[in-house]
């Protein structure tokens, strides 16, 4: 909310030339009922018609003037709510990318609802800058242009107006909780209608049509009355403005009998009085409710939204600068909360130059955890993760980034040109080193495919298969010069003789090699082996894990009699 | 024209009363409504008069309190009505799409889109119409109120309404290229965006976050020069909108003025002829209303179409012996054939064939998930299916396993130990009541949250439909292992590409084209060049 207050008050410039022809828009307002009851005091009911016709015709020309106005500001609206637009989706796609956690990375349908929730705040917030812009200058203006003709009643007028937007913004809180519990029930029911719907076959084979018709029902319910509870807080709020917009008129007609026998008050003035209440203020607090009930709870939702898929993260710039080539990991244990069982727990690791280190054990096990505390993406809970001696999470960003490269197994290709995709992590890299590193890693023959480098890719990498992607990643880590390459299951998706070929061409880079091995043949071409199976890990060599870890023993006994058809094991 | 969807409407409306009683608190409130404009003017023609009349400023008081009140609970009467109306249409499309059960016959987005979107609509019906009718009978109400002060009020405000509605509406629509351009730009960034969503860690780990969110944002200008367009557009339509009304009320301004002048009107009148002509212009802006209703309609018909669509027949003629099946002449239109098939109980069975064969419709008709079109299906016993992509029910993991199950706590751990899944589970931010959709799970996990479910139901026949795709070769033999222990001497069906399984299995039914091309085992089979092509060809 303050980011969204903050990015308005950043075009105030515009904001400001908005308001500007807002005074224009309220012009009607001001002198609107001054003029019909002119029209009918000095015209009409003295014997006038020319001059009545003439006053009449003056306030249609103000009221040209006043949709002029309008029209203005609606065309500058645009210079206002598209630049705050840009603000927003800046911040939040930046806020996306930064995200450091590996498990909340949002799919189709996340994005999908990042684009509505923008396009709710763009259209609220144009909502409110008509709306509450349009009040504020109707009600003033038509308050002073009161004020000018029945200047002895005003009070009678101001008052009750006045009290009821007090009353009225004392309700605000009460309806903007039910606001908002009415839209999370809205979100609710659309979800467990959506669960159950896409998963139809599963509800079918659990035999799940009660409880899944249950599902649906309790949220179809709950949203129900969720809809009836801010009704009855919209009643209020309606009638709450209605007494406001009407009590002056009565209190008005009321008070001005004995004022009109002593002449204070002339007939143009009572009636031109009535005009600015009824055809002025009146629809001008309407309008006010119904923007509030809706539009700005819309806006908050939205925003609030906004904010849970782009939180603000508040990361320490490291400073340290590594004094080697090492990593260390000493007694290392981290959790994703305080009551779950931790996904490592106590590792102790080094790494030199030169190292080529394979991680194995089943899926879910924290191998990928293992390589983000590797890469400094997070800190351990407990433990030290060490880059040349400092804390690989405060090392100096750019110094971090250069030194280690981590491929994960979901690629990242965006559209663009192969050369733009492949030189993302290296902008310095010559043709020549790109198609160097796509030879070596063995993606030479996509390339060719694709048209070389100048061929352009669609988005995520269409028309290319799982594994092919895979190896353009390869290769874009492949001319870079990082000294520490951590394969995260980077190859699952190659056959096993193309995996064993970037294996190889990866150890022969200078430097650490660690794999996340997706199959047990990236062990027997490791010179060390780290065993993760949720209890204390294992480390050791291939041969050493075979002779002292009877699990290392039952894994590899487990994977190779389902292995007849791939590439039999590597001689080592 | 009458659509599919109007008697559902009808049976919307005819639920119960409160329909009536809204009509009869809007045709309350709409009478005070109509006459505030006749007693403000007689209040303002007592004040213009110098005396205070008691009973003329409490005739007002009352219309007026008339109409708050009758609003007030119009709001919360409408509320009632429509809400009460969509959870029923709710109610009954989400039974009935449950009934019609799987394959179902509406893809799953669009049936969500029938529950939440057109019952949404399908249920204001009531209102609607109300709406409307209130707002035509006070427009109404408005030319008889402005012909009973002088008859020429009546006649010119009839005649400038169009007038001024037929100068107003030239180029009343928006530019369709700004709309399309906008939607297509936003469309990009929301690609480019996933796209580096997908390569989140690889942007994370390099630190190049600031770089990738700029090249996500690169058509911002163009969005935004496509929404100034927009608003340029919008702003012309309020100009001609805005004009509309001070026309109309000009024109009978000065009509009201001559009969000031002639005397057939007071001043007070003048004012009320003003009130009028806006209530009367009410109708104009109920015209999208009638968008509403035609859009209203459409929906019920969505939903008719849906309610009219009637369940298969699924009930199973019982086999001899318990976990056994028997298929004589089964066949599911356009995808099996003629399927002949006995699988005794407590085999273990490998239902292989390339892409299309019909495996998962086999393995479907097999379990009775879905119905066969034509021949039978013999089988007793419970079935338990596990899938390659489960989808996960139920607010919480552990729910989600004991789904549809009056399974406790010990018995939906147990399974998921035997599915080799319960260490992943424990590990989650909040163990087993992690809520579902919270759940950091990678395919393998949820395959193996899909298997627990199965195992919970203690089934006779298992069968899981590529059901250990996704799990490493290491963790595919624990959960296989687990399996026989934990549901010893089942009969088991396994959808596989998997030569190793179909090597272990006690028979194998081979698919291609939506006929059994074979039956056997795999080293029977294997002799057979096109059933090899089964598991290398299209690898």
């Amino acid at each position: 909310m303050r980011f969204y207050l903050s990015t308005l008050a950043g075009h105030r410039r515009g904001v400001l030339i908005l308001l500007g022809w807002s005074v224009l828009e309220g012009v009607p307002a001001f002198f609107g009922g001054r003029l019909v009851g002119t029209a009918v005091d000095k015209g009409f009911a003295a014997g006038d018609p020319r001059s009545g016709v003439l006053w009449l015709l003056a306030f249609a020309a103000l009221a040209v003037a006043g949709a002029l106005g309008q029209r203005q500001v609606f065309a500058r609206l645009g210079a206002v709510v598209e630049p705050m637009r840009d603000a927003l989706v800046t911040r939040i796609v930046q806020g996306v990318l930064d995200d450091p956690t590996h498990r909340r990375t949002p799919d189709a349908s996340a994005v999908a609802m990042i684009t509505r929730h923008v396009e709710v705040v763009r259209d609220a917030t144009a909502g409110v800058l008509v709306q509450a812009r349009a009040l504020l200058v109707t009600t003033v203006a038509a308050l002073i242009g009161l004020a000018t003709t029945a200047a002895a009643l005003i009070w009678l007028v101001v008052l009750p107006i006045v009290a009821s937007l007090v009353l009225f913004a004392l309700l605000l809180p009460s309806l903007a909780k039910r606001q908002r519990d009415a839209v999370i029930a809205d979100e609710r029911t659309a979800e467990a209608s959506g669960a159950v719907l896409t998963g139809l076959r599963d509800v079918a084979a659990c035999k799940a049509a009660e409880e899944a018709f249950a599902d649906i029902a309790t949220e179809v319910n709950r949203q129900a009355k969720a809809t009836v509870t801010v009704a009855w807080a919209n009643s209020l709020r309606a009638t709450v403005i209605a007494l406001g917009g009407f009590t002056p008129v009565v209190l008005l007609v009321a008070f001005a009998p004995p004022l009109v026998a002593s002449g204070q008050l002339t007939t143009g003035a009572v009636l031109a009085a009535v005009v600015y209440l009824t055809n002025n203020v009146n629809p001008a607090l309407h309008g006010l409710a119904r923007t509030t009930s809706t539009v700005v709870m819309r806006l908050m939702v939205a925003l609030k939204r906004l904010q849970e898929v782009a939180p603000r993260t508040n990361k320490k710039i490291g400073t340290e600068v590594p004094s080697n080539g090492e990593v260390v990991l000493r007694d290392v244990t981290f959790g994703w909360s305080q009551d779950a069982e931790p996904v490592l727990r106590d590792l102790s690791l080094t790494l030199r130059p030169g190292d080529h280190l394979a991680v194995v054990g089943p899926s879910g096990i924290g191998k990928s955890t293992m390589a983000s505390l590797l890469t400094g993406l997070m800190p351990p809970d407990l433990g030290r993760v060490l880059f040349g001696g400092a804390p690989v999470d405060l090392v100096v960003p750019e110094v971090r980034h250069h030194a280690i490269a981590l491929i994960p197994q979901e690629t990242y290709l965006f559209t663009g040109t192969v050369r733009e995709n492949l030189t993302l992590l290296a902008p310095w890299a010559t043709d020549d080193e790109l198609l160097e590193a796509v030879k070596k890693v063995g993606a030479k023959p996509i390339l060719d495919r694709l048209g070389g480098l100048n061929a352009t890719l669609g988005h995520a990498g269409e028309g290319l298969s799982a594994g092919e992607a895979q190896l353009l990643a390869l290769a874009r880590v492949h001319v870079t010069s990082a000294s520490i390459v951590i394969l995260d299951e980077a190859t699952s998706h190659l056959d096993p003789a193309a995996e064993a070929r970037v294996e190889r061409v990866f150890a022969q880079r200078d430097g650490i090699l660690v794999v996340i091995a997706h199959r047990l043949s990236s062990a027997l071409r490791a010179n060390r082996v780290l065993v993760m199976d949720g209890g204390k890990p294992l480390l050791g060599t291939h041969e050493d894990l075979l002779r002292t870890s009877p699990l290392y023993g039952q894994l590899m006994l487990a994977w190779d009699p389902t292995h007849h058809e791939e590439t039999p094991l590597p001689k080592r | 024209m009458a659509k599919p969807g109007d008697a559902l409407l009808f049976s919307v409306v005819r639920r119960d009363h409160r329909p009536w009683l809204l009509l009869l608190n809007a045709a309350v409130a709409t009478t005070g409504g109509l006459l505030i404009p006749s007693a403000l003017a007689d209040a303002v023609d007592m004040a213009l008069g110098g005396t205070f009349v008691l009973f003329t400023l409490l005739w007002l008081l009352g219309m007026a309190a008339t109409e708050i009140i009758g609003d007030a609970i119009g709001i919360v009467l409408a509320a009632s009505i429509t809400s009460r109306a969509t959870a029923w249409l709710r109610h009954r499309l989400s039974r009935h799409l449950l009934a019609l059960g799987h394959p179902s016959p509406f893809a799953a987005g669009d049936a969500v889109s029938r529950v939440t979107g057109d019952c949404g609509n399908a249920g204001g019906i009531v209102v609607t119409l109300i709406s409307l009718a209130i707002a035509a009978a006070s427009s109404v109400g408005s030319v008889v109120a402005l012909a009973l002060m002088d008859w020429r009020l009546a006649a010119v405000f009839v005649v400038s309404v169009p007038l001024a509605m037929f100068l107003v509406r030239t180029h009343m629509q928006l530019t369709a290229d700004d709309v399309l351009a906008y939607q297509e730009v936003s469309g990009d960034v929301s690609a480019r965006l996933l796209d580096a969503v997908s390569g989140k860690r690889t942007i994370a780990a390099a630190g190049i976050a600031g770089r990738e969110a700029d090249r996500v944002l690169q058509p911002l200008p163009r969005l935004a020069a496509a929404g100034a367009g927009m608003w340029r557009t919008q702003a012309k339509m309020m100009w001609r909108a805005g004009l509309l009304l001070p026309a109309v009320e000009v024109v009978v301004l000065i009509t009201a003025g001559f009969g000031v002048m002639e005397g057939r009107l007071s001043p007070g009148d003048v004012l009320a002829a003003l009130g009028y002509a806006a209530l009367g212009m009410g109708i104009v802006g109920q015209i999208p209303q009638l968008t509403a209703l035609e859009r209203t309609r459409a929906s019920a018909s969505r939903i008719a179409e849906v309610l009219d669509t009637p369940p298969p027949d699924r009930a199973a003629p019982v086999a001899p012996e318990s976990g056994a099946i028997e298929l004589r002449g089964a066949g599911v239109t356009g995808v099996l054939h003629d399927v002949n098939l006995t699988i005794p109980a407590g085999a273990f069975t490998a239902v292989v064939g390339s892409s299309g064969a019909g495996k998962s419709t086999l393995a479907a008709v097999l379990g009775g998930l879905s119905a066969v079109d034509s021949g039978e299906v013999l089988r007793d016993g419970e079935v338990g299916y596990a899938f390659e992509r489960p989808a996960l029910l139920g607010r919480t993991i552990g729910r989600s396993i004991g789904y549809g199950t009056v399974a406790g706590e010990a018995e939906v751990r147990d399974a998921a130990v035997a599915a080799q899944v319960h260490d992943v589970l424990i590990r989650l931010p909040q163990g087993y009541d992690t809520p579902v959709a919270e759940a950091p799970l990678s395919g393998g996990e949820v395959q193996r949250i899909g298997l627990a479910r199965a195992i919970v139901r203690d089934p006779a026949l298992l069968v899981l439909d590529d059901a250990t795709a996704s799990l490493d070769t290491v963790t595919e033999a624990k959960v296989d292992a687990a399996l026989t222990t934990a549901l010893p001497g089942r009969t088991r069906v396994v959808v596989t590409h998997r030569a190793a399984t179909a090597a272990r299995a006690d028979l194998v039914v081979w698919l291609e084209n939506g006929r059994v091309r074979g039956t056997g085992t795999h080293q029977e089979l294997w002799e057979n060049e096109d059933y090899r092509a089964v598991f290398t060809g299209g690898e």
